[in-house]
């Protein structure tokens, strides 16, 4: 940052760095990801499901980003674990389709998993939602980073 | 069936909020108006009884979406007018408010919530998931049923997009990794 210094606008730091908010963070967090994998894992049986379990999910790595400052999540959450978890989720969601049509049904028809084990189905619409999750979560995150981040020609290269 | 007053305490709440965001000078202001509108709306999805939507709207709307505006207004410069309010011009204004007009007057057309005779209940295709959806997906949560099973090619859609969008940021911020 160009005028780095005590002089520095309010609206130009991105980043302060409190006690309290990064112990409240530090104590949250844990319950934060256990809500959101909740909402994932939960959501045949209640409201919820991939989209949102995923954000919550997301928004705890995004909260650290917060308390700790954008650089110190960035070398917690690299950008091969990002990439990996919001592909791995794609391609299970497109294998969970195609294997229903390995198995002579047709695109998606959970019910062609039938005979290989009883209650497919429900456990099938966990995983899709675990792989909605999946690619969510690291899409929130990626699009946070992104954006702390700003432009290749950016002069706030790294801020915090 | 009339509102209950915490519906009425909500609504009039969303739209002062709604209101602030389009009308505070201070988009600091603005984006924290929003927020609480969306908080607003996300519990009045509870009213409705939809509560996947509201958790929607409470993670989405009211959660990432501030802090994603907030990121960006920190990357950019603002300079301060030292007026609260925006500036008004009328043909906004009159374009805002046919807008409104049109929808008062559709909004009689509405069936009333939870009418038993509203089209979105009687409808074969609602029926069928209701009576159905349990005996052939074995969720219970029959909006989870129509968003995984019987819509699962939109969904897989839908989780496309929201792949889509990293790819977009990378190509927009012609960068190659996501950190």
């Amino acid at each position: 940052m160009s005028d780095a210094g005590q002089s520095r606008p309010p609206e130009g730091a991105a980043y302060v760095e409190s006690t309290i908010i990064m112990t409240t963070v530090r104590l949250i967090a844990p319950f934060v990801i256990t809500y959101g994998l909740f909402v994932m894992f939960h959501g045949a049986d209640s409201p919820g499901g991939g989209f949102q379990g995923g954000v919550i999910v997301g928004a705890m790595v995004v909260m650290v980003g917060f308390a700790f400052g954008v650089a110190p999540a960035r070398e917690w959450v690299k950008n091969d674990v990002l990439v990996a978890v919001a592909t791995t989720g794609a391609l299970t969601f497109v294998a969970v389709g195609l294997g229903a049509q390995l198995l002579g049904g047709r695109f998606l028809e959970y019910a062609s998993y039938e005979p290989l084990y009883h209650h497919a189905s429900k456990y099938l619409i966990e995983l899709v939602e675990l792989a909605i999750g999946a690619i969510v979560a690291a899409v929130v995150v990626g699009l946070y980073f992104s954006l702390a981040r700003g432009h290749v020609g950016s002069t706030e290269e790294d801020e915090a | 069936m009339s509102p209950a007053p915490l519906e009425v305490v909500l609504l009039v709440f969303v739209l002062a909020c709604a209101v602030g965001a389009a009308l505070l000078e201070d988009v600091l202001a603005a984006i924290l108006a929003f927020a609480a509108y969306s908080l607003g709306i996300s519990v009045l999805w509870v009213f409705l009884q939809a509560p996947d939507v509201g958790l929607t709207e409470a993670a989405v709307g009211a959660g990432i979406m501030t802090i994603l505006f907030l990121l960006a207004v920190a990357k950019t410069a603002r300079e301060p007018s030292g007026r609260t309010l925006e500036s008004v011009r009328w043909r906004s204004l009159v374009l805002v408010g046919a807008f409104v007009g049109v929808l008062a007057l559709v909004l009689p057309a509405v069936p009333a919530i939870g009418d038993p005779a509203a089209p979105v209940l009687s409808y074969d295709v609602t029926q069928y998931y209701l009576a159905n959806s349990y005996e052939e997906t074995g969720v219970t949560n029959a909006v989870t049923a129509v968003l995984a099973a019987y819509r699962g090619l939109d969904t897989l859609g839908e989780a496309t997009v929201v792949f889509t969008a990293a790819v977009a940021v990378l190509v927009v911020f012609d960068r190659e990794v996501l950190t």
